[in-house]
């Protein structure tokens, strides 16, 4: 059960990372998102957990560089850094460093594509290891993603991720046992290399 | 001598004789033979080559199989591999199976749950203040909501600082093998298909191959009851490379002794068409092998297979006194021999003692085990060539066979050979500007030593590459008088470390003081725990207003105070949680019963290359007694001092030869005269495997060594020849018979080992093969004209 632990905090921080957007069908999101090379955003997180007073709440900036690198960088409430580039992922939380490699842990994999996939507007990886659904249209759109992997699926139900145009604006994760947790996602000034346009 | 005298001595000499052989018969019927690869390893090493030695002796990595199963699908390749992960589990000749399987890790996991506040590094006294508590909940509070929070919520209230996750975390390796389908697999190799790993580590010590032959019997019957269809299986590791060099020394030098023996045994019917003749020159050999092997048995007590397998040269020389004797006593007898030929042979046979001398003062227990057993051996064999042989054939070979043949052939070449003076001169200054011209001559590769196969060692590469783990380059090592004292250092070298990997100059590092923490820090620890009401009055502080209410922390403060009388966590207490394999890998203990504890670094991240060792050597000097190891780079000094030693016993050696030269024939001139071929025949040698790319390592000095000491007989020779120029024409043709016929059996003998597939035997054979053939030939087209044409029919 430690050792699971062990993933589940990898899997955790992993997550709290994501970021996308979609449109009409997973292949029209992706063409949308695959203009954005780099960017960076601040976001809002809140955390609803069952038995504890809540919700959970914390801030801070995401970065991203395409073709595999992002960080998070929480601020609120406490210092908190994950960067992730090709399979290699660096955690940093009271004042510590440690490395792993993401592949090592097939649960912190999948939740590392659904966010890497998204960001580069990748259809392919994403539906490797999620079936997608995607509603709205380019103006708005949500893309669902639910975990095709059974082990992750016993932590993660899903993933609803919301976006304006190429811009992913809002992750939403429901975790097996209920909990859940909503990052707004607000970007800041040069957040893509290409401005944004409605798919034709 | 009446007949009746000569034949008490000869029953005196075979009787001594036959004591000599049963002594030694008894002493190697009680020798333990080898043909592991200790041959290769340093036989002083300093303190860092000790902790590479001990590694790789009988460290874990020893005993440890990598298995590999390709073919087919991943799903396929999973199901494959925990069938025969349980099967070797079952099976009891491992101490451990891993193929990143997680079930079975439950007793790992609540032992460091149950052990937190003694494990985890975030306890101290300010970890249960209010301040600390706060901080630790917040952290953990931090986690809630992600994926990793439902583990730690079902701990939260016996766990609310998160020391589980803290410990979990320094745990977290930061290389480890790619999981698919929940076991280990391969990561993308272009063009290659998925594999599927497994690691079984061996009970059995690595040196028992024997054991290890079993486990991996064990792994490939194993495999084979799972009929897996379409999926095939690879075996690699230490242990694999043990049993497999063994089977391949027995293998050659079973094969060489035969193949060897029957050519020699040809060679000598052709030379004299008479099988007594055959039987009496092959008892010198025979005679000098039982000497050699007895005597290295004595010396270092044991024997190693790749000694034996150059004994098989030593067929080829010391057979060459019994053919000297044999057609040199014809023309004289024995008598006549002893005065003229004998002093010859003599000053031969310390040539060659000077040479191979040279190797038993190598670095290498193999090379000194090739100079004691070739001293010994041509020794035994001279002595019975000078001290049996006159008596058991008084007047030398009565057979003719085709030696006359070979005589004319031989005169003729002595008479054309002279005029190759001018185009070996020139080959010879082509060779000069090919070995400048060629800057990397010698190889300084330990692995050019190794009689394992190339294939095998490419296999054993790509599956370390797929595991990613468990073989750092670069390490850590701490050592102490006591596990105590060990365990602190490396508390402190972790320190140390620890700033390394927040500078990003480190990707990460493991140590057994994880695990295992100083019984100091362990007692610090628990001091640091508070007594209830202080705990509880702390908490109520911490939790006020927060999401998680002290109310709901009770079993936390139940646990702490658990803690605080609990006994301090143990090797033995570890070991029995099923961690050995772990402890193993990070924890030695010597013979001398001092502990030495490793700690293995990865880099940094984004650098595939060793960490920045100059950084970890700054860091680690204030650390007493710390030192680093890159396995690579050490093996590579090591080869390197073991090159330039030999380079200087060869210098010391040749030397020798020439001072022995020198002595017993007193004239500068004379020894110019026997130095010339010798010379030129070590650099068109040493030219021709320029030529062919071959890159030069110690085998091929020792090989050059030789070359000198066995060339300088043929020199030495026509020197001789020279000098007794009177001697009739039919004579010199017999003698210059019995040259090429030693030297044929030389060549042949040498070129034999040349085509083992040992790379250390055939670095020696090529060298002295070609060089050899090339002194006989040199010395004879620069011998001077007194040995002009002579009777040639």
């Amino acid at each position: 059960m430690k050792t699971r632990l062990v993933e589940a905090l990898l899997a955790a921080c992993l997550l709290s990372a994501g970021s996308s957007a979609w449109a009409l069908n997973l292949a029209e999101v992706t063409a949308l998102l695959a203009k954005n090379k780099s960017g960076e955003a601040r976001f809002t997180e809140e955390r609803f957990v069952s038995n504890i007073d809540g919700p959970l709440r914390a801030a801070g900036t995401l970065s991203f560089e395409a073709p595999d690198r992002f960080t998070r960088t929480t601020t609120e409430p406490r210092g908190e850094a994950m960067e992730v580039q090709g399979n290699t992922l660096v955690l940093k939380r009271g004042g510590r460093t440690r490395q792993m490699t993401v592949d090592a842990i097939p649960e912190l994999s999948a939740l590392i594509e659904a966010v890497r996939g998204t960001l580069t507007g990748n259809a392919v990886l994403l539906d490797k290891f999620f079936k997608t659904q995607v509603d709205g249209n380019a103006a708005r759109w949500t893309l669902t993603l639910v975990p095709r992997d059974a082990r992750l699926a016993t932590q993660v139900r899903e993933l609803k991720i919301t976006g304006l145009q190429s811009e992913m604006r809002s992750v939403e994760l429901w975790l097996a046992g209920g909990d859940r947790s909503v990052m707004a996602i607000e970007p800041l000034q040069p957040l893509q290399a290409l401005p944004a346009r409605p798919a034709k | 001598m009446s007949a009746q005298g000569v034949n008490r001595r000869l029953a005196w000499a075979l009787l001594l004789w036959a004591a000599v052989v049963a002594a030694c018969v008894a002493q190697i019927l009680r020798t333990p033979f080898t043909a592991d690869l200790s041959a290769f390893l340093p036989a002083n090493p300093d303190a860092q080559q000790r902790v590479l030695i001990e590694q790789l002796e009988s460290g874990l990595p020893a005993r440890t199989l990598l298995v590999a199963i390709d073919g087919g699908t991943p799903a396929a390749r999973a199901e494959a591999s925990r069938a025969l992960a349980g099967r070797l589990r079952a099976g009891g000749l491992f101490e451990q199976v891993q193929n990143g399987q997680t079930e079975g890790f439950e007793k790992v996991g609540s032992f460091l749950f149950d052990h937190r506040y003694a494990l985890s590094p975030a306890v101290d006294a300010q970890r249960f203040t209010a301040a600390g508590l706060r901080d630790g909940m917040g952290e953990t509070l931090s986690l809630l909501g992600t994926p990793a929070g439902a583990a730690l919520k079902a701990i939260i209230e016996r766990d609310p600082t998160g020391e589980t996750a803290r410990i979990a975390e320094s745990l977290i390796p930061s290389s480890a093998p790619r999981s698919e389908e929940g076991v280990w697999a391969s990561r993308d190799r272009s063009g290659v298909g998925g594999r599927a790993l497994l690691l079984a580590i061996a009970r059995a010590p690595g040196a028992d191959l024997d054991a290890q032959l079993k486990a991996i019997a064990a792994v490939r019957e194993g495999f084979a009851a799972l009929k897996a269809e379409g999926l095939t299986l690879q075996v690699s590791g230490a242990p694999v490379f043990g049993v497999e060099s063994r089977a391949q020394i027995e293998q050659e030098v079973e094969w060489l002794a035969k193949a060897g023996t029957l050519l020699m045994a040809a060679l000598l019917l052709v030379a004299f068409a008479s099988l007594p003749a055959l039987a009496v020159s092959l008892l010198p050999v025979a005679t000098g092998v039982l000497v050699g092997v007895a005597a290295v048995s004595l010396v270092f007590g044991g024997v190693h297979g790749m000694t034996l397998g150059f004994g098989t040269t030593l067929i080829g020389e010391a057979v060459d006194y019994a053919i000297y004797y044999l057609i040199q006593a014809r023309a004289g007898g024995a008598a006549l021999w002893l005065r003229t030929g004998w002093p010859t042979v003599r000053l031969g046979l310390l040539t060659s003692v000077c040479g191979f001398a040279a190797l038993v003062f190598s670095g290498f227990p193999g090379l000194q085990q090739l100079g004691v057993f070739s001293l010994a051996g041509l020794l035994g064999a001279a002595a019975f060539t000078r001290g049996v042989m006159p008596l058991l054939m008084p007047d030398g070979a009565r057979g003719q066979g085709l030696r006359r043949l070979l005589a004319q052939a031989a005169a003729a070449a002595v008479a054309w050979l002279p005029k190759l003076r001018v185009p070996v001169l020139i080959l010879a200054v082509a060779a000069v500007a090919l070995l400048l011209q060629r800057g990397q001559l010698w190889s300084a590769e330990l692995s050019s030593l190794s009689p394992v196969r190339k294939d095998l060692l490419d296999l054993d590469a790509s599956l370390r590459a797929d595991l990613s783990a468990g073989d750092a380059r670069t390490l850590a090592v701490v050592s102490g008088a006591d596990l105590e004292a060990t365990l602190r250092k490396a508390e402190a070298a972790a320190q140390q470390l620890d700033t390394l990997v927040d500078r990003g100059l480190i990707g990460g590092y493991d140590t057994v003081a994880r695990w295992l923490p100083s019984q100091q820090t362990q007692a610090a620890r628990r001091a640091a725990l508070p007594a209830p009401d202080a705990l509880r009055a702390a908490l109520q502080d911490a939790a006020a207003g927060g999401p998680l209410p002290a109310a709901r922390l009770a079993p936390f403060l139940a646990d702490v105070e658990e803690a605080r009388a609990a006994k301090p966590v143990t090797l033995a207490q570890l070991r029995q949680a099923g961690l050995s394999p772990l402890l193993d890998a990070l924890l030695l203990q010597r013979k001398d019963g001092s502990w030495v504890a490793l700690l293995p670094l990865q880099p940094a991240p984004g650098k595939a290359q060793a960490p920045d060792t100059a950084a970890v050597r700054q860091a680690l000097a204030l650390v007493d007694g710390a030192q680093v190891l890159e396995i690579g780079a050490e093996l590579t000094r090591l080869y390197a001092r073991y090159l330039s030693e030999a380079q200087t016993q060869a210098v010391l050696g040749a030397l020798g030869v020439v001072v022995l030269v020198a002595l017993a024939l007193r004239s500068t001139c004379r020894v110019l005269a026997v130095c010339e071929p010798l010379a030129l025949s070590v650099l068109l040698t040493m030219g021709t495997l320029a030529a062919l790319n071959v890159q030069l390592g110690i085998l091929h000095l020792v090989g050059l060594l030789l070359v000198v000491a066995v060339g300088s007989n043929y020199a030495l020779f026509f020197d001789m020849l020279r000098h007794q120029g009177q001697t009739a024409a039919e004579v010199d043709a017999d003698t210059l018979a019995s040259l090429v016929l030693a030297n044929l059996t030389t060549v042949l003998s040498f070129g034999l080992i040349a085509g083992s597939s040992i790379p250390a035997l055939a670095a020696i054979g090529t060298v002295v093969a070609i060089g050899a053939l090339l002194a006989l030939l040199l010395s004879a087209a620069f011998a001077r004209p007194r040995v002009g044409p002579p009777g040639a029919g």
